[in-house]
């Protein structure tokens, strides 16, 4: 019982940041939009009329990226239940699924050697659970299990969701940063400002500058949301199976396994793979979409 | 003045109790007949677990000549199982009929041309599979208990419960001796 509530714990504190670094996201929207608005017209609410639909348009866009696209991208196949390995993994997916308390998601299998899985879909009813050839061959019931339950816990935290959501966000937030270039560069924005004083161009430089680099930041927040995320799906994955241990282990054979052949397609999914398959698992840094392996083999352990 | 500001902080107290009221009552059912439902997902792997068994002994029938205990313990736990009337009845039937099997599939380990057999094998596949699933809604079942049990147990859910009428629920007990495998003699 004591184990349990710890998990519990774990699941709590990670749910607030995630919260909290949502909320910074939003205001750095904001704060974009108004700086805009400044260098433009010296007015902040004027820009909010070209803004808001630009990002609405792009967490529309985002958002219509279906199941099918991502599916396409890894080249992913429908699991064969007539061969047996695919089939327990049918089975052991659909008891995520009972333990969860959610409706059973698609399974598909993608070819590669690489140890991997991703789950996408960002309603429960329409989900769908991709794991590789390389995971079916190397990892045992018991770590699959694991790994079934980390995607599983991607579902019921609408992580998926979340992303594209944030995605949207951070595209908004580049586009607007970069119509902004272009137009100063073709010297649009200096009509506007016309008769203003030496105060003023100081602010406007910093503005500026602020515009410049917050896609950059943005990027870095949504980065942190999906390292949260992942943290937490390791933790609500090990309450669905009340055994941290299996994706403890199947991590460490993640890390030890180092196939020779290039992983295979888009990189524009990564950040939805449980272990980022384009880059080394050992180095830690603020541009990576997952935590560092050890420190989520680490916390499962300590659970 | 005075009077008109009492009234709406009497009023705003009203509302706000009532939102309350609404909040735990709805949570209070929607807890309950999560519980309802968990035990009905128990209860469909339960049925296809006894279903798979005749077609079990059918595959097997063939091959162990000399098994006609271990046959007759899963026989025997799948009509405990069959007959079973409360869910605690059902799971214990089952944790007995897990015992039998497992002694049936060691035993089968001496039968090569058993163990060679796809329908068999298939079969095997199945039934732990659905032991799987009958653990796991079990984890879910008692999960779902927990949470129900907690919101009518602890303070304020504890007095809208009284006020509906609602005890708190039993979680399914599993027998120790039931995770021991079973001693198989050659």
């Amino acid at each position: 019982m004591a184990e349990k509530m710890m998990i519990e714990d774990h699941i709590r504190k990670n749910k607030r940041l995630t919260v909290v670094v949502c909320v910074m996201m939003a205001l750095l929207f904001i704060a974009v939009v108004f700086a805009v608005g400044y260098i433009f017209v010296g007015n902040i609410y004027i820009s909010l009329i070209f803004a808001l639909p630009i990002a609405l348009v792009y967490v529309l866009v985002t958002y219509s990226f279906s199941v099918h696209t991502v599916l396409s991208a890894a080249k992913a196949r429908p699991a064969n239940p007539q061969i047996r390995e695919e089939k327990l993994l049918i089975y052991k997916v659909e008891d995520m699924a009972i333990a969860a308390g959610l409706p059973k998601p698609k399974v598909y299998v993608q070819d590669s050697e690489y140890i991997n899985a991703f789950a996408t879909g960002k309603k429960p009813e329409n989900s769908v659970i991709c794991v590789t050839t390389g995971a079916l061959r190397k990892l045992n019931q018991e770590e699959l299990e694991g790994v079934m339950a980390h995607e599983m816990s991607h579902i019921q935290n609408r992580d998926i969701l979340i992303a594209t959501v944030i995605i949207g966000v951070v595209g908004a937030i580049s586009l607007i940063a970069e119509i902004l270039f272009y137009s100063m560069f073709w010297g649009g924005a200096g009509r506007s400002r016309g008769g203003r004083n030496d105060g003023n161009v100081i602010m406007i430089v910093i503005a500026i500058l602020f515009v410049i680099l917050a896609p950059i930041f943005a990027r870095l927040v949504y980065l942190m949301i999906s390292r949260k995320r992942e943290y937490l799906a390791d933790s609500s994955g090990a309450y669905l199976t009340r055994n941290p241990n299996g994706l403890a282990q199947a991590l460490e054979k993640i890390k030890g396994d180092h196939p020779t052949t290039k992983p295979k397609g888009s990189k524009t999914i990564a950040p939805l793979y449980i272990s980022n398959p384009f880059k080394s698992n050992a180095r830690t840094s603020i541009w990576s979409t997952h935590p560092p392996i050890d420190e989520r083999i680490k916390r499962l352990r300590s659970m | 003045m005075l009077l008109i500001i009492l009234a709406v902080v009497a009023v705003l107290i009203i509302v706000a109790f009532a939102l309350i009221y609404w909040g735990f009552f709805n949570k209070i059912i929607r807890q309950e007949n999560r519980i309802d439902n968990s035990w009905s997902q128990i209860d469909v792997q339960l049925r296809r677990r006894a279903d798979l068994i005749p077609n079990l002994l059918n595959a097997v029938k063939g091959y162990m000549k000399h098994e006609k205990e271990v046959l007759e313990n899963v026989t025997k736990a799948r009509t405990s199982l069959m007959s079973a009337k409360s869910p605690q009845e059902s799971i214990d039937a089952d944790n007995m009929l897990t015992g039998a099997l497992k002694t049936l599939f060691a035993v089968s380990e001496a039968y090569p041309d058993l163990k060679a057999n796809t329908n068999f094998l298939n079969l095997q596949d199945e039934l732990s599979n659905t032991e799987n699933k009958i653990a796991y809604s079990r984890q879910h079942f008692n999960d779902s208990v927990l949470s129900f049990n907690n919101t009518i147990e602890t303070f304020p859910g504890l007095w809208f419960a009284r006020r509906m009428g609602k005890k708190t629920r039993e979680m399914l007990q599993i027998p120790e001796a039931s995770r021991e495998v079973p001693e198989v003699k050659f």
